[in-house]
Parts: structure tokens; sequence; C-alpha cells
């Protein structure tokens, strides 16, 4: 959260902190309003990515990027390489999501549903439970290595690596059915790649949760490094009011700030110690910060108990802090808003009328022509039909472009299972004073039997002697 | 700038990390457009499962772009120290 009004931070001192070897954070465990909302954005998006690949939905797993079959089924739609666009438009439509609700509201996305903020917390609250408070961790930390240390820290990492594992085979199992996945697994059958991925994605979990933390934001995380460029001054930031805390010190809960010329800031640092970036909030907007709020609960929690008001660090924006009003509608939310809803409404649109019926005509490639024994001028294609509904059809074929054109097909119906391609080869035959010109431009219609609006027409070329 | 100061290891994230990225849009585009099965390097048939090729062609992908980044990041750090020599 670089570059805005409130940032102390020069670039050298940027510069010097990304190059410093990084202190392992121990954030403090929170309570409070932003903590119990993170939990519940943390428990509803691990339950949907583990239990999602088990879901089925007519027949098949509802949400399977099926890599072995080139074939993408979500729920009630299936998509082929052929229809790559559709992906690439739903990677655009999150993308201007995450424009729109970073202008709007900050951060939220870092701190409440990145998986790098989910699966850490998940592998903090394991660590948690087996050390202990942070208090107990750091100590624990200190010490030399004994049998207790050994026993704590064993426990720890079983629990990592089988759940960073849980993990591997969950995601492997988007890639390829994890019905069949799962009862090889139980065989020790896995194929050497799915075995592979399996390791690969656990071991890129454990590290990024249990080690990189923070550092994944600060050092890799190409959406914190630009993100201040949607960020505007009616942006939502989590930020400290230095007027009101300033200046910080300790008193006793009863003594009068006033009296002493203090602030409301009683300098606790539990603000400091709850970040789980580590930085002090209290010296304003910094780029590490994921908005995750942890020290509005714990800062909050402080006042209630010296009985002062809530808000010392509070959601808010620069407007706010200036002592305007925050416009929640203005040109950068509108502009992002219009194109977002346009793409999407066009995604809706090419999605609901998109024919689930694909044909590709190649020419043989070994002649040009040739003449049959009755005089005929004959070309050869192979018609490549690719069904992308979900049920079989029966197809009609018919060709025009050249007066007389005669259609002879090896087979007595074009049928092909849901999700099945069928190559078929077509012989199309003229005679010779039919055709005007060496080339002439021809087109084949495959029509579903009874649906017309299962419909494709496709171009090609007819080649003669002239 | 410190750029000898830039731990080994940062610097094989700022490797390793970007040309992951790449690699796997690289991937996604390269096969959306070629089925593993119509592929014949050196004209010979693979007798590998569409999973290992696309395996084996993500892992390529990453080499290469690593490759590039490798030379970036050597050019980009001997240059910085050439300019203030």
């Amino acid at each position: 959260m670089a570059t805005s009004g409130g940032a102390r931070n020069s670039d050298d001192q940027v510069e010097k902190s990304l190059y410093a070897k990084a202190e392992k954070i121990y954030p403090r465990e929170v309570h409070g309003l932003f903590a119990r909302m993170r939990v519940l954005g943390v428990l509803s998006l691990l339950g949907i990515y583990y239990i999602m690949p088990w879901i089925q939905w007519d027949g098949h797993q509802a949400l399977l990027f099926d890599l072995p079959a080139r074939k993408f089924h979500i729920f009630f739609i299936t998509l082929w390489p052929q229809d790559f666009i559709y992906l690439a438009a739903l990677l655009i439509v999150a993308g201007l999501l995450l424009f729109f609700v970073t202008a709007l509201a900050g951060r939220v996305w870092c701190g409440y549903a990145c998986p790098q903020t989910v699966w850490t917390e998940a592998f903090l609250w394991i660590e948690r439970k087996v050390e202990g408070t942070r208090l107990q961790q750091q100590k624990l930390d200190a010490q030399p290595m004994n049998a207790r240390k050994l026993r704590i820290k064993a426990t720890k990492q079983f629990l990592w690596v089988t759940f960073a594992a849980w993990t591997g085979f969950t995601f492997v199992g988007y890639f390829t059915p994890i019905l069949d996945l799962g009862s090889r697994l139980l065989e020790f059958r896995l194929g050497g790649w799915e075995t592979f991925w399996v390791i690969f994605y656990g071991f890129a979990t454990y590290g990024n949760a249990g080690f990189m933390r923070e550092q994944v934001c600060k050092y890799m995380c190409p959406y914190a490094r630009f993100q201040s460029a949607m960020f505007d001054k009616d942006t939502l930031i989590v930020s400290y009011i230095p007027n009101r805390g300033e200046p910080r010190g300790p008193r006793k809960r009863s003594a009068d700030p006033k009296e002493l010329q203090l602030g409301d800031c009683i300098d606790c640092t539990l603000c400091v110690q709850v970040c789980p970036t580590g930085i002090d909030i209290r010296e304003g907007l910094q780029y590490e910060c994921i908005a995750c709020s942890a020290c509005i609960d714990a800062c909050d929690d402080v006042m209630g108990k010296m009985g002062y008001d809530k808000g010392l660090i509070k959601y808010t924006t620069e407007h706010e802090m200036k002592g305007g009003k925050t416009r929640l509608i203005r040109p950068r939310i509108v502009i992002y808003a219009t194109v977002l809803l346009a793409i999407m409404a066009l995604f809706a649109w090419s999605v609901m009328t998109r024919t689930p019926l694909g044909l590709d005509v190649i020419r043989d490639r070994n002649q040009l022509y040739r003449e049959t024994s009755e005089g005929l001028i004959e070309n050869v294609y192979i018609l490549k039909i690719l069904n992308m509904d979900n049920v079989a059809h029966t197809y009609t074929l018919k060709v025009s472009g050249i007066e007389g054109l005669r259609l002879h097909l090896d087979m007595p119906e074009i049928r092909v299972a849901g999700g099945g391609v069928m190559e078929l080869p077509v012989r199309l035959q003229v005679e010779e004073g039919d055709l005007d010109m060496r080339s002439t431009e021809i087109s084949f219609e495959l029509v579903a039997d009874g649906n017309s609006a299962l419909t494709v027409v496709e171009e090609a070329r007819f080649l003669g002697p002239k | 700038m410190a750029e000898e100061k830039v731990p080994g290891s940062q610097k094989c994230i700022a490797i390793l990390w970007p040309s992951f990225l790449v690699a796997i849009v690289a991937t996604g585009l390269f096969f959306s457009a070629f089925d593993p099965d119509d592929l014949y390097p050196f004209g010979n048939e693979t007798g590998i499962s569409r999973l290992g090729v696309y395996s084996i062609g993500f892992l390529a992908f990453w080499f290469v772009s690593a490759v590039s980044g490798v030379g970036t990041l050597y050019f980009a750090m001997t240059n910085c120290m050439r300019s203030r020599r």
C-alpha cells in the first residue's frame, strides 16, 4: 500500500527491507469482528476447495478440468480446447472484478480471500494448536533441541505435511477425475505424473503457508505491487488515526490522558504483535499491509478495556481522515463497473448462445482432384465433426456452391456420441461442364436432426481441371 | 542499489517465480492449440500419456523462461555495477 500521503517509508527504506534477511514473524492470535469474518472466509473457501471436486453433476464431476480427456466440465457446460476463449474471458472478468473491488474497498482480497492468506491462516491455526500462543512459540524456538521440543515440532510437521499432501491430492483432483484418482491412491496405483503433481502442489502449499507466508505478499505477489494504482482518496484503508493517538505513551487505566498530555494510544504494541506481516500500522500506510484488520480487532479490544472510544485504528479513507466525506460513486468506480458488467453480459450471452457443434473440413492432401470412371470430377475431404453437446446426435450433411454437386458418404448415417469426435470421409462429384473455375468455393452445412438450432456451416474449396 | 547484498534465495525467487507464471500461460495456450496425441516430436510418437506430455511441456516452458530470467538478472546487475564505477 505504498505511495499515498501517509507513507513514511522512503524508497531507500523499502529497498533495504526488501533485501534484508527475513526474520520469523509470530503473529499473536486475535479475536474480534474482523477475525471472525476472516475465519468465516477461510472456512468457506477451504470448504469449497476440498469439497467441490467430490460433487457430481449429471454423471460427471461437477467441476473438472479434465486434462487427460481435453474437456472442461463446469456444471452443465462442457468446454473444449476450441473454447479456450471463454476461459480467457473468465480470467479477464476475474481480473476486472479485482480492480473494481480494490478501488472500492482496498485490499480486502488480500486480507480475507487470497489463497496465500487462507492457507497461511490454516497453517497458523495448526501451529497454535500444537505449539501454543505467540509467547510459547517464541520460547520454544529459543530453546535448544530437547525431547519435548522434538515431539512438538514433529507433531506440527506431521500435521502440516498431511494437510499439504491432502491439498495436493485435491488439486490434482480438479484435473483428473477425483473418484478414480482416490481409488487408485488407495491401491497405490497413482500414475507417475499424478504423483509428481500431488507432491509438487503439496510442497508449494507447505512452503508458502508454512514458511514463506508474508514474504510471498512482499516479494512475490504482483497484485501487491500494482494495487496502489487502483487506489484513490476514497478507497477503504486500514489506518491509525494519529491526531487522536499521538503523543502515545503508557498510563494507568485511571489516569486522565489530558492531564498527562497523552493521546489515546497507550503504546501497548498489540497492533504490531498481531500483524501477520510484522509492520507497525502507526507509521502510516505501508505496502506490506494486507488490510487483514487484525490490528483493528486488537486495538478495539484495548480501547474497550481502557474505556476509550473504539476506532483508533479503523477502516477509513484518506478523505475521511482529512475531515471530508467519502464519495462512494466516483468516475473510477463507474468506469470499472461499466466495463465489468459489459464483459460479463457479453460472456454470459456468448456462452448461452454457443452452438455445441464443431466442424472442420480437411482436404485430402494427396490429390487435388481425380476423374472417376464415369468421367466426373471428384474431390475428397475429411470432415471432423465435434459433438460438444452432452447427448448423442444424428446429423444431416448438405453441400452447396456448385450446380449438380453430388455428395457421397461411406456410412449410412452420421451419428456422434455426446462429447465425441468423428472423422468422416466425404467424396464430392460434379460434371466437368458444371465447373466454371479451377477453384470454386463450396460450403458444407451440418444440421442436427430434430434440432435446427444445432447448425454449423463451414466453407471449403472444390478444385477442378479448368 | 545494494545488489551485492541481495540474498541468493531472493534471486532464485526472482528467476523461478515469474517464469513459473509465464510457463502456466504458455502451457495453456500451447496445449489448447495442439493435442499431445497429435504431436510427433522428431517424427516419432511420444508414447507418453497426455498428462505426461502436458507436464513435460510445462516443465520445458518453465525451464526456458527461467533461463531467460537468469539472463535478464545477469545483464541488469552487471549493468548497475558498471554504471556505479
